[in-house]
């Protein structure tokens, strides 16, 4: 199973682009699309999910266009957009059942697909309640559950996590790791830590355009030996900012240490061990 | 008093920079341009026995701003209402609701900018009126005074107090659109009928037009020595024009009773907006539905579970269009308060036990009416309830979501029509079954093409309510449902049409596909 996306603009107006020449192939696992607001990312879920057109390029799943034949991958998708409402006059069940044939798919065992769904997402309860009754993250759970009705191949999360609490992102990221076997997973987030333990590749994204896409560890051995810490006081923190590439700064005994990124130590420093939010950030701000 | 312009102004700019608005705009200067007739139009919009006015500045200036003030007032609150519920859904409310205005101001705020969304349109009617008044020209020179005075004697009060009205009406009924709606088309229906017998009562009359109708009548009495059953008659009347008598109207002087009762009518806005200031809900809407019993689902959410996607039940491949149909008439008839439907039941009811004659042109007509906030977010529900993303990435989605929300709402309109479908069909009257079935047809289809056209919803319940209130009127060339006239020419006539509004539709539907 892969998903080319080859040389893909979306172009808004003469010169702003959503996305401008955009290329990545997506193989079975994990893919995991970090990147700033505005950086590009829901432009690219939209336009593999079908539901905008690429102004140039081509998306291929399994060598067919799907710009061309957006029906092709409809049939094995689920997508959880980053903002998306429900019916509200609707109960969680029918809403599933509605979904379910939008999406074309039906037969017998659907009340009982659609009822474990309801049960693992522990909204059984409320399944016969208006679903203009639910709260934020009800409803989540309510897009969550719809994106794996169809039994899909190739699966979109677009800011999954938003509306979930802790250990709800963690049962999540075992729910994703279990469906990541045979299928296409493109997880899309503003959390860092949500992608770097389940993502099998990291795409880095930025203004339209590719920063990197690698696994996790290449990605994290690009910064390794560059993060530094040091405490300093609050007064040499703007000064500080200029100089150097400060990743995150915590209180500590009226005085703050800075987590930060730079070719060379200075005085007083500790080297640190890389994660992937260093890396993260050291392509976004550095490159362009 | 400097950030009540600041407010009033942005508000202002964020409601005309609608498409909506666009569309009322050009929709208003058409009507416009039909209030006064060309010399050789074969219709008439005021009239007294077989007499008009000479085309004169008076006769133009107030014919349109009668004209203005009874039309505006009824599409204008259309138009207008709902600015708090918007303010809701964006949220804005709720950022209002933290900040330091007072429930007085911010109604006042809305009502002044609803009135300055009207003023705009009539601004463009009474441009309208004088270009049409040079265009026509009968002679006569223009005088500014008199188009200016009746416009702003007559409709700028009406229209002001529309506005306060809108604003009041969603203080009072909350969410209740659909009862708002209603309760105004009895209220404006009411003002209509409105006699005033005395100069005192003329006071009363909203619209401010009765007194200029009276002394038109008895203007023309005065003449001709007509009596009353040959009297005034407002509205669109067909193949009357050429057999008009012309009379001289000048204008008219207002009593300074009436001129004081005009202001009254602003000053007695202004105090109704204090008055339901009082009970406005601030956008607590956990409050307002704890009282209505519509209760959101509280305290902690349980955690997920386990779930284990592999071990699901497998599901089959059905692209039978079927089940959408299901669903979207379960959504048909859901939507709505649910003692919609048993007026539904008793106008269909009615249907059954009433004259065939009154059944078809006058309950028909009403009982389609009271479907309109089902039919009037058909086609773009899926937007308006930010569900695209989901629908458009499904299977197929032109032509089976399309084809499921179109077919729904028709068996919705056959259902309703049904004991008088049943009736005709058994008297054998095949012609008045199909013009049924090619009505809600084309209701259906007008609901949706109107809905992609101006991606809301106002635009088609204006259009079905004036269709309706000339259907009742019996003005035969709105009469889609073969209520007056069922021939087989107008049942060409509609299905040619129904044809070329589906293909509009689909077009339509699939750019929409195409541009997100």
């Amino acid at each position: 199973m892969t998903l080319e996306i080859q040389n893909v603009s979306k172009r808004y107006q003469k010169d702003n682009f959503g996305l401008k020449n955009f290329s990545i192939t997506i193989e079975k696992g994990i893919l995991g699309l970090l990147g700033p607001n505005g950086a590009g990312k829901s432009t690219l879920l939209k336009m593999i999910a079908t539901v905008s057109k690429p102004s140039e390029g081509l998306i291929c799943l399994n060598k067919n266009n799907i710009v061309k034949d957006p029906n092709y991958i409809r049939q094995q998708l689920g997508f959880l957009p980053q903002d998306f409402g429900v019916y509200p006059n609707l109960n969680a069940f029918e809403f599933l059942t509605y979904m379910a044939a939008m999406k074309g798919v039906g037969g017998t065992n659907l009340k009982k697909r659609i009822y474990q769904l309801l049960e693992g997402l522990n909204l059984i309860d409320t399944a016969k309640k208006p679903i203009g009754s639910y709260s934020g993250g009800m409803k989540q759970r309510v897009g969550i559950a719809q994106a794996l009705l169809n039994d899909p191949r190739v699966v979109i999360f677009d800011e999954p996590t938003v509306g979930l609490d802790p250990e709800e992102r963690v049962r999540f990221r075992n729910l994703i790791s279990d469906l990541a076997n045979d299928c296409i997973i493109i997880l899309s987030s503003h959390i860092v830590s949500d992608i770097d333990t389940i993502a099998d590749k990291v795409a880095v994204m930025k203004t339209g355009t590719l920063l990197a896409h690698d696994n996790p560890e290449s990605l994290v051995n690009q910064v390794q030996g560059k993060v530094y810490s040091i405490t300093i006081s609050k007064e040499q923190l703007p000064k500080f900012k200029t100089d150097y590439l400060v990743v995150s700064t915590a209180r500590k005994n009226q005085q703050l240490e800075v987590r930060y990124l730079a070719d060379q130590p200075i005085a007083n420093a500790t080297l640190k061990e890389a994660n992937l939010e260093d890396a993260y950030l050291y392509l976004t701000k550095t490159k362009s | 008093m400097k950030f009540l312009f600041a407010l009033i102004k942005y508000d202002y700019l964020q409601r005309t920079r609608s498409y909506t608005f666009l569309i009322t705009l050009c929709a208003s200067l058409a009507i416009a341009y039909t209030f006064v007739p060309a010399p050789d139009a074969n219709y008439s919009t005021m009239r007294i026995g077989d007499y008009i006015g000479e085309y004169n500045s008076a006769w133009f200036g107030y014919v349109t701003a009668i004209m203005t003030s009874v039309f505006l007032s009824l599409v204008g609150f259309y138009l207008v209402s709902s600015s708090i519920k918007s303010d809701g859904i964006t949220k804005v409310g709720q950022i209002v609701a933290t900040t330091g205005i007072s429930n007085f101001k911010y109604l006042l705020i809305k009502s002044l900018t609803n009135f300055m969304v009207l003023l705009t349109l009539m601004s463009i009617i009474f441009l309208m009126s004088i270009a049409l008044f040079l265009l026509y020209n009968d002679g006569f020179d223009l005088k500014l005074i008199s188009f200016i005075k009746p416009y702003l004697v007559i409709a700028l009060p009406s229209l002001f107090f529309i506005s306060i009205l809108a604003v009041v009406f969603e203080v009072i009924f909350r969410k209740y659109t659909v009862l708002q709606n209603v309760l105004f088309f009895f209220c404006f229906a009411s003002l209509l009928v409105f006699r005033p017998k005395t100069e005192v009562q003329y006071g009363l009359d909203v619209f401010g037009s009765k007194i200029i109708t009276d002394h038109l009548e008895e203007t023309v009495k005065e003449i001709k020595s007509l009596d009353d059953a040959t009297g005034l008659t407002i509205g669109y009347v067909l193949g009357t024009q050429n057999a008009s008598k012309k009379f001289t109207f000048t204008g008219f002087d207002f009593p300074s009773s009436f001129l004081f009762s005009r202001l009254l009518l602003i000053g007695v806005s202004i105090a109704l907006i204090w008055v339901v200031a009082l009970f406005f809900h601030r956008f607590d809407y956990k409050s307002i539905a704890n009282v209505k019993g519509t209760k959101k689902i509280t305290g902690q959410l349980n955690p997920l579970k386990d779930l284990n996607i592999s071990s699901l039940p497998q599901i089959a491949t059905n692209y039978s269009i079927a089940p959408m149909i299901k669903m979207e008439l379960l959504m048909l008839f859901r939507k709505g308060k649910r003692w919609l439907w048993i007026v539904n039941f008793i106008g269909m009811l009615l249907l059954v036990m009433l004259p065939l004659k009154v059944s078809h042109q006058i309950v028909l007509p009403i009982l389609w009416f009271l479907q309109v906030h089902r039919l009037s977010d058909l086609a773009i529900k899926e937007n308006l309830h930010n569900m695209h993303y989901f629908v458009f990435s499904s299977q197929a989605p032109l032509k089976r979501l399309l084809g499921s929300q179109l077919i729904s709402a028709i068996v919705l309109m056959l259902i309703v029509a049904s004991p008088l479908f049943v009736r005709y069909a058994f008297m054998g009257e095949i012609a008045q079954v199909l013009a049924i079935v090619i009505g809600g047809l084309f209701l259906v289809l007008l609901s949706a093409i109107m809905g992609l056209i101006s991606k809301g919803k106002k635009l088609f319940e204006v259009v079905f309510f004036l269709v309706t209130y000339a259907n009742i009127n019996t003005i035969p060339f709105v009469d889609y449902f073969g209520g007056i006239n069922a021939s087989t020419k107008t049942s060409i006539i509609l299905g040619i049409l129904i044809f070329l509004i589906s293909l509009a539709t689909l077009m339509l539907r699939k750019r929409q596909l195409v541009q997100l």
